[in-house]
């Protein structure tokens, strides 16, 4: 076994041993992300059906994209789900966890209950909500009839107009809770007496709530618009088992019209692998520029203080 | 002798909820509206959930058209999901995948976190940033190499290249997490068993490591949920039945067995459980796991 005996003896304060302990990370870093990664840069400027060799094409997937009406109502639902859905899961998560760090009795409670869909897979979540979407019987539309309401009952996921918000609003559900415990976090690293100093001064609960809440949570809402946005961008999971990407393409996003094209169900025929690449290089530079942005902005706010 | 550490890593970000002082008469109404708000989600958020288990144990001819809240009850539905869709050894390739990526996970990040919290040696800050910049790399944005090399490898349709995949995806998050619980650990203590002769590993083995126990018990339960829970990767790379964790099975049942709600139902109480048991027990843990990334700095 290596031992600090030698880095001592050389004088220099260095832990030679250190890179034994990352090298197991570095491995499956490079093998299981890195080269995939650099090697996707590639494989985005070639036509290939994923046998053969790929064969170079430069920039083409680019610009095929750009006469794909596909691609562009993919692009556009990505757009629109991922903006509704920031929006929704911070103001949200933002005001449920002013109201619960109100202090209340069952309060643990509330914040276990609204938590429990986090910790739920996609897949579950999807397929439970499905069936609650589901027209002829399910929860949805037989609690619409039973209250009186039966007119709004409605074909939620094959409806080209409602299938969208209808997968918003399962999002929501399932991402509310996780969000609201981050802002609790970062309410509770507000200092008090900021609050009391504000009362002394004659402050109301709004002015409150916008001149010490809103500006100390800056940097963890910055936290959570970004997560939303990269979560929005490369939505998958959810939209594949509810719908699919349909109906007519009505919930197509870039993850699973990129899904379909490599692994057949919307193709039908041969596999696109360089253009279903170049798409999934679309994704990546969205969650990129989000990423600096967040950064940018973070780095501002932080210095302003 | 840990006591030093910043209060706020020891103990990784909870949520209290202690009672605020009595409300003025003036607020009553406020009050009143914030508690209808607090019920009206809560029960929004768990109906789903109720609907679930009450369609799980209905009778097969009262679930359409009958009452919300089923008159009789049977575990039929259970009974037929377990052996129809081959539960159990569904349900041991999830266990054995989990167990399998959290242990390994576990091990290396914890190994990796400490060297980079605590030992020096040249180009450490390069390998760390460039191991962390694709933090934010979306799995869609790799799937298809991810693919292509598997194949290449011969580790498609294996549960043992599945579990790889998820090691590799998962080290950089996991390591990050172990470094920033290292970090709050003294120098002292490791300067003090070096003094002592101890050798490296140890030092991290017998002294550090045990200090980062809450550390420890964040990677393991954040890893569980995250590699329970995953559906893309399964889906993609294994096609063997034999091989399938429970993630793809339930998205598979829909199709084969959509007019069964029952036995829908069932199956997917059945994959929920273990996790809401988990986190109903472990909640603190379960919070400072999934908002400890998103917080610090």
């Amino acid at each position: 076994m290596v031992t600090a005996d030698v880095p001592r003896r050389r004088r220099l304060r260095w832990q030679p041993v250190g890179y034994l302990f990352i090298a197991p990370i570095v491995i499956f870093f490079v093998v299981f992300v890195g080269y995939p990664f650099l090697r996707s840069f590639y494989l985005s400027l070639t036509s290939w059906s994923g046998f053969g060799t790929p064969q170079f094409v430069g920039l083409r997937n680019f610009t095929l994209m750009a006469d794909d009406p596909v691609f562009w109502k993919a692009l556009g639902n990505t757009f629109l789900f991922t903006a509704a859905t920031t929006v929704l899961q911070t103001v949200l998560p933002l005001l449920l966890a002013v109201l619960l760090n109100k202090g209340w009795r069952l309060g643990v409670l509330f914040r276990t209950l609204i938590f429990i869909p986090a910790v739920i897979s996609l897949v579950v979540t999807g397929v439970l909500w499905q069936l609650i979407y589901e027209p002829n019987f399910g929860s949805l539309n037989e609690i619409l009839r039973r209250i009186g309401l039966g007119a709004l009952a409605h074909a939620w996921l094959g409806d080209p107009h409602t299938v969208l918000p209808a997968l918003i609003v399962v999002s929501l559900w399932q991402s509310v809770g996780l969000f609201m415990l981050i802002f609790l976090a970062g309410l509770q690293g507000i200092d008090p007496t900021l609050y009391e100093q504000a009362s002394i001064d004659g402050a109301g609960g709004r002015a409150k709530f916008f001149h010490i809440t809103v500006p100390m949570l800056r940097v963890v809402s910055g936290v959570v618009i970004l997560l939303n946005l990269i979560n929005g961008f490369k939505t998958f999971d959810l939209i594949y088992v509810m719908t699919g990407g349909g109906p007519n393409r009505a919930s197509e996003v870039l993850g699973t019209y990129l899904y379909g094209l490599a692994f057949g169900s919307t193709a039908g025929g041969v596999p696109a692998l360089g253009y279903a690449i170049a798409i999934s290089m679309v994704i990546f530079v969205l969650c990129l520029a989000a990423t600096v942005i967040q950064l940018r902005v973070a780095r501002r706010t932080t210095d302003v203080r | 002798m840990s006591a030093d550490a910043p209060a706020t890593l020891r103990r990784p970000p909870e949520v209290r909820s202690e009672p605020a002082p009595p409300p003025r008469a003036r607020h009553a109404v406020t009050r009143s509206a914030g508690y209808v708000t607090l019920i009206v989600v809560s029960a929004a958020t768990v109906f789903p959930f109720l609907w679930m288990l009450a369609t799980s144990i209905r009778p097969s001819n009262t679930v359409f058209g009958g009452p919300l809240i089923p008159r009789s009850v049977t575990g039929d539905a259970y009974r037929r999901a377990w052996t129809q869709l081959d539960y159990p050894s569904h349900l041991w390739n999830s266990i054995y995948v989990t167990v399998a990526t959290v242990v390994i996970v576990l091990a290396l990040s914890t190994l990796g976190g400490y060297a980079f919290a605590k030992l020096q040696f040249p180009g450490k800050q390069v390998i760390y940033v460039i191991l962390l910049s694709t933090l934010m790399l979306p799995l869609t944005a790799i799937i298809i190499p991810l693919f292509l090399e598997m194949r290449a490898l011969n580790l498609l349709n294996t549960r043992q290249g599945l579990i790889l995949v998820y090691v590799g995806g998962a080290l950089p998050f996991a390591m990050f997490l172990m470094r920033a619980f290292f970090e709050t650990l003294p120098d002292e203590l490791i300067q003090a068993a070096r003094v002592d002769g101890a050798g490296e590993f140890r030092i991290f083995a017998r002294i550090m490591l045990p200090l980062a126990a809450p550390g420890v018990a964040t990677v393991v339960i954040f890893q569980f949920l995250s590699t329970w829970n995953e559906f893309l990767l399964a889906q993609t790379f294994l096609s063997a039945p034999e091989y399938l964790p429970l993630q793809p099975v339930l998205y598979g049942v829909v199709g084969q067995h959509s007019t069964d709600w029952p036995l829908l139902t069932a199956a997917l109480t059945m994959s929920v459980l273990p996790i809401i048991a988990v986190y109903v027990r472990m909640q603190r843990r379960f919070v400072a796991g999934m908002t400890l990334g998103a917080v610090k700095d």
